[in-house]
Order: C-alpha cells, then structure tokens, then sequence
C-alpha cells in the first residue's frame, strides 16, 4: 500500500473543511440550517473516504454507507422533526461570542495536539504519513467539538446534533486506524447510528409534545 | 491451571442470539393476531435462550469452548455465565409479565385504546433486549461486541420509556442520550485496541478483531495506547455498567421502565456491560497491574456512593436501583483485581446479584400491582396480605447483605478475601461497611412496607389486588435459588471456576 497516488493536497483541504463545518453545525443556532451543515460535513466526509479508497477499496463501502446513513438519513429525520418542534435552538449555556472563541480554541490546540503526538493514537506505521496524520487530527478534533455541543447546549435537538459529530470523529479514525474491518461491522457501526438518532428524535418528540419545550434543564421531574 | 480448553464448533452460541432476535420480529409482524400471540412467542423464544444457556453451561464446564463461524462467536465458562443469567431471568421476566401487564393503572398509563398494540411492541423489544443481549455475550469480535453493547441500548430505550408519560420520556431520554455519549468513548477504545494488535504485526487483519487472539498479543501494544484504550472503555462500558460516577441515568432509568423491564436492567444488563469492560479491559491487566488498583478503587467509590444515595430514597424503585450501583461496585471490585480469586467472587456476586436484584425488582413489581403504590411512606402492614411477597423481599433483602446462609454471603466474602490477599485492606474494609449499610437500607424498608403500622397511609385502607401465580412463582423460584446457593453454594463453582479462568489474568 502506498499513499504517493493520495492526493494529499485535496485531503488535507476536505479536512480543514471538516473541521470548520462542524464548527459551524455547533455555533448556528438555526436548527435546520445546522442540520444542513451537519448534511455538508457528511458529504465533504464522503469525499475524504473516497480519496482514501485509492489505497484502500475497502473504503468504497465505508463512503457508501456514510452517504446513505450521514448525509441522507440523519439530515432528513432532523429535518423532519425540527418541522414538529421550534425552529431556533434555545439559548445555549455559553453565548455565541466566547463559545466561538471556545469552540475555535478548542479545535486549534486539539489539531495540533494530536497532529504532533499522533504515536499516542497509533502505533501504525501507515499512521506516521501525513495524510493519515492529519486525519487522526481531523477526527478527534471533531470527536471533541461534538462533545464540547453535549456538554453545554441545553436544547436536545442540538445535544443530538452534537452526538452525531462526536460519532463523525470516531468515524473518521477508522480510516487510518482499522482500515481491515470487515463490512458487517462498519454496517452494524453505519446502522446504529442512524436508529440511535432516530429513537432519540422520536423520544424528543415526546417531550417536546409533554414538557412544551425540547429544554433539556428543564427535565427535571426525577430528583434524588 | 486446569487442562488445556478444546474447542468444539457448534451452531449453539449463533443459535442463541438469532432465535429471540428473529422472534421479537414475528411478534411486530402477527401484531394483528392479538396479544395472546405475542406473549406465546415470548415465552418460547425466552425459554429456548434459557436453556441453551443450561446446554452451554453443561458444556463449558467440560473444559470445552464453543466456537461458530470460525471463532466470530466464542462461548467460554465466562460467557455461558452470562448467557445462562440472561436466559433464566429473561425467562422468569416472560412470566412475570404476563399477567403485570394486565394491571389496571398500568393500562391506564399506557393509554387503554392502544394497549394491545403497545404490548406487542413491548414484548416484540423485550425479546430483542434479551438478543442483543446474549449477542454481546458470544461474540468475541470487539468490534461487534461494541455494536451489541449499543444494540441494547436502542433496544431497551423505548422500553424504558414505554409508558410515555412526563417521568417515562425525561428517562427515556437521558438513558438514550448518556449512554450512547459514554458508549460513543467505548467505540474509540476498542478501535484504538484493533489498531494496536493489528500493528503488532503477528496478526492479520482479522485476527486483530477477535478478542481471544487479541489477549495473547496484549502485552506488546504500546502503553501510552493501550491505557488511552482503557480510559476510553472504561468511560464508555464504565457508563453503561451504571459505575460512578457514569451512574446518574441508571436510578431514573431503572426506576421508571416498567417494573419487568427494569427487573432486566438492573438484574443482567448492567452485568452485561460490565462482561463488555472485563473482556477488554481485563487483557491488559497482566502488563499494567496499576490499572487494577484503578479498577478497586473506582468500584469502592462506587459501592459506597450507590448506597449512600439508596439510603434516604422514598421510591421503593429507585432504593433499589441505587443499590444496583452499589452492588455493580462490588462486582467490579472483585474482577477489577484480575486475580483469581477476585474475578471468581466477583462473577459470583454477579450471578447473585443477577438472582437477588431480579428477585426484588419483582417483590417490588408485585407491591406496585397490589396496591398502585410505590413511595415507602405510603405503604404499611403489607405483611398479612402479600405473605409470599414478604418473605421473598426479606429473603432479597438479606442475601443482597450478605447474611448467611443466603447466597450473597459467599459471594460478598470471597469478595472481601480477595481485597485482603491482594493487601487493598481499605477496599475491603470500605466493603464491609458497604454491606452493613445495605443492610440498614433494605431491611428498614421491608419493615415498613410489610409490617408496620400502616398509620394513615393510604394502604391501611385501600384494598390490596391478589398477586397472581404468574408473578408470585418467579419470585418464589428465585428466592429458593437464593437460598439453595446459599446453603450449598458449590453448585455454582464448576461453572465459576471456569468463568473465572477465562478472566483471570494475574497469579492465582
């Protein structure tokens, strides 16, 4: 296998594209607009699987399972379901200013930190070339913007949103960290998160219809 | 250690899983047959997982290991265990179900029109709850073992918020949402752990996926990795295992379901998850010993934290769901050791935790079915109506503490041996006082529920159901093994002692 037919210009720029949408998809607080966002960031994750498959065909399989289930399904049942409840995520604990400082901060000293010490990831030697390198920095930077969105964002249709971008960053590292796993399994890996998004939705609907609000601060009837 | 294992290739451990996942299917598609269907189904396919289970524990205990479809599947001592746990009280939940679901308030919450669709959905995902479930147990690929982990989690989280009501959804919600976030982390471990094995360079592609093979080569993956790997799976599986400080979903979510569901939750699928982390976490103890002082110390915290927080609990649910996390802390202290001794009391505690908890979860249940109730307070002087329900809470209430002659006993000392031979003198002092504090928390409880002075609460005037055959013989069942594992507890220690080597990773 070698990576001088990748071509690392053009990984390394869907990369960085990677990395600012799902930025965006935190910081918007249009919920559709985030959902299509998230939608751009599936596609632009597409892409990134199908320069890889030049040196590893399995990953055509792996690119067609995350265009039906990431870029199709998730968007669509957000879609869906934002139709039902409100448009506008509910203001979020941190305000828009210092979580874009946050958010960015986050993702620079994340980026370099894996770029530079990616031996802690992998021990691989196909993960010490560049492109694989910076994949890894790709995905846990994403991995760690999804979750800076769980851990702050009250409103449970963003929190979902936020999860889906954690399990994009996981996602991610499979290219460069378990490039041999079989199909059945990055299908059973594919599947769940599209049902997890899917039962979650449908849960939120229920409480949005229950509570009024999709708030999650205020689901507070279990105490103790 | 004992003779080398052979391995036998057999349809059993593929057979197990297919069986209640392919039945829940059949139940969703004859929902139009009416409800009676439904609930026949079950209690087959239930019965079917129960004894395969029996057959597979008959067959570990012969120094055997079931393999199919070239080592993908793999059924050692430790996962006939499980299997065994899951198929026997998924059975006995069956039972119990089909006539608890026939209570008045219960289909009332549901919504009376639509209870007959919603019982074959809910039998439908209980036979798909217990699938996933064995499914997690027999498969010896990380990667799946991780999606049967998550399976169970999209299983039971409709089940958990079944009732659909402002408690059942904030539930349902949080369960589906933390858990998948701390799974999620359980997902980046095991790669990280593909990875590794397969840079070693003495395994294929593969190979690098099936966890026994990976064991061997666990030593030569490089530290730094392999303790992010067990960071990693300690979160994820660590949240899913109900371990604190992971725990906050586990008493909403088990006090919520409906009562046979969470006899589920708390009685096997904790145990489940924590089978997940003992696997993969377990391989890496005999290179980093460090980590299983990491381990101890995580379940006393969480021994003493669940109890503490069991102790001023009002609903009789949610008392015994703290003290679910404060059990799944002594089980993850035993095994947490990797020794010998540690993972045999602990899988011990494990199989009797799986009997007692499941056991009062459905002393619960009946209580709810007779009276409606389910705040302490509220409830009094059931003694002289619910005599069979009494005595199986007291006989729960005194296993899960660790009385003699009951089976919790044996368990919970070889518990506290193991923290002492391995010189952790605090983790079993911490131990000790754990078990007299649970003591304290159920037994004053039982007392009030079942003999005191009902006063003016509400059951010293409202009438109290009959508790049908359905859901006192399950209870009855499981009490009696409370007992007859107490009084000869060795029944169980050809299946343990197989468990326990498969696991055990450090010096006997």
């Amino acid at each position: 296998m070698s990576t001088t037919d990748l071509h690392v210009d053009l990984i390394r720029t869907l990369s960085m594209m990677v990395v600012i949408t799902s930025v965006i998809t935190v910081e918007v607080r249009r919920l559709r607009l985030s959902s299509v966002m998230y939608g751009i960031q599936a596609l632009l994750i597409v892409a990134l699987l199908l320069s890889f498959a030049a040196v590893n065909p399995a990953l055509y399989w792996w690119a067609g399972t995350a265009l039906i289930t990431k870029a199709v399904l998730i968007p669509w049942f957000l879609f869906r379901y934002i139709g039902k409840t409100q448009e506008t995520e509910l203001r979020p604990l941190i305000g828009f200013g210092p979580s874009v400082v946050v958010a960015a901060v986050l993702m620079i000293g994340f980026f370099r930190l894996t770029h530079s010490y990616v031996d802690l990831l992998a021990h691989a030697e196909l993960a010490q070339e560049e492109v694989f390198r910076t994949n890894l920095a790709v995905a846990s930077t994403v991995f760690v913007v999804g979750l800076y969105a769980v851990l702050t964002r009250r409103d449970a249709v963003k929190t979902v949103i936020g999860l889906c971008l954690l399990e994009n960053g996981v996602h991610l590292s499979l290219v460069s960290l378990a490039p041999e796993v079989s199909e059945t399994a990055l299908f059973g890996i594919a599947t769940e998160v599209v049902v997890t998004v899917f039962l979650l939705l449908y849960v939120i609907h229920g409480v949005y219809l229950r509570f009024g609000t999709t708030d999650t601060l205020r689901l507070s009837e279990l105490r103790g | 250690m004992s003779e080398p294992l052979s391995q036998v290739s057999s349809s059993l451990p593929a057979v197990a899983f297919l069986v209640p996942l392919v039945a829940g299917a059949l139940v969703l598609l004859g929902g139009g047959l009416g409800p009676a269907f439904g609930r026949r189904v079950s209690l087959v396919a239930s019965l079917i997982v129960a004894i395969i289970g029996m057959v597979m524990v008959g067959v570990v205990t012969q120094d055997t290991v079931l393999t199919t479809w070239g080592n993908e599947l793999r059924v050692d001592g430790l996962s006939a265990l499980l299997v065994v746990a899951i198929g026997v009280i998924g059975f006995l939940t069956v039972v119990y179900s089909l006539r608890y679901t026939d209570r008045t308030e219960f289909r009332k919450r549901v919504g009376v029109g639509r209870v007959e669709n919603r019982l074959s959905l809910y039998h439908a995902l209980l036979l798909w709850f217990l699938g996933t479930m064995v499914w997690g147990c027999v498969t010896n690929n990380i990667i799946m073992l991780w999606v049967a982990v998550e399976a169970t989690t999209l299983t039971s989280g409709l089940l958990v918020a079944f009732f659909w009501d402002r408690r059942a959804l904030e539930a349902g919600y949080k369960y589906l949402m933390l858990l998948t976030i701390g799974i999620t982390f359980a997902l980046f471990g095991c790669v990280l752990i593909y990875a590794c094995a397969a840079a070693v360079g003495q395994l294929d592609g593969r190979q690098a996926l099936l966890i026994s093979e990976v064991r061997n080569v666990a030593s030569l993956l490089p530290p730094s990795t392999a303790l992010l790997a067990v960071a990693f799976l300690l979160i994820g599986f660590g949240t899913k295992a109900g371990i604190a400080p992971f725990h906050p979903w586990l008493p909403d979510a088990h006090a919520e379901a409906p009562t046979p569901v969470s006899v589920l939750l708390s009685g096997v699928m904790i145990k489940m998850a924590l089978y997940a982390l003992a696997r993969t976490v377990g391989m890496f103890f005999p290179s980093w010993p460090q980590i299983t002082v990491f381990v101890v110390v995580l379940g006393s915290f969480t021994m003493v934290l669940g109890i503490i927080m069991a102790l001023n609990q009002d609903d009789l649910k949610r008392l015994l769901a703290y003290s679910s996390v404060s059990q799944i802390g002594y089980v993850l202290a035993g095994v947490g050791l990797g020794t010998y001794l540690g993972c045999f009391g602990g899988l011990f505690h494990l199989l009797n935790h799986a009997i007692f908890k499941a056991l009062l979860f459905m002393c619960a249940g009946a209580v709810i079915y007779a009276t409606g109730l389910r705040q302490i307070s509220e409830l009094g002087g059931l003694a002289r109506k619910m005599p069979v329900t009494s005595v199986c809470f007291v006989i729960g209430a005194l296993a899960i503490s660790g009385f003699p002659p009951f089976n919790g006993f044996w368990s919970k000392l070889t518990v506290y041996l193991a923290l002492a031979t391995s010189g952790l003198w605090w983790a079993a002092v911490i131990a000790v006082l754990t078990s007299v504090l649970t003591m304290v928390a159920l037994l004053r409880p039982a007392y009030r529920v079942f003999w005191a002075n009902p006063g003016a609460s509400v059951t010293g005037h409202g009438e109290v159901r009959t508790v049908p055959a359905s859901m006192w013989v399950p209870m009855v069942v499981l009490a009696a093994a409370c007992v007859l594992l107490g009084i000869v507890p060795h029944l169980a220690y050809p299946l343990l002692e197989q468990a326990a080597t498969a696991l055990a990773a450090l010096g006997r």
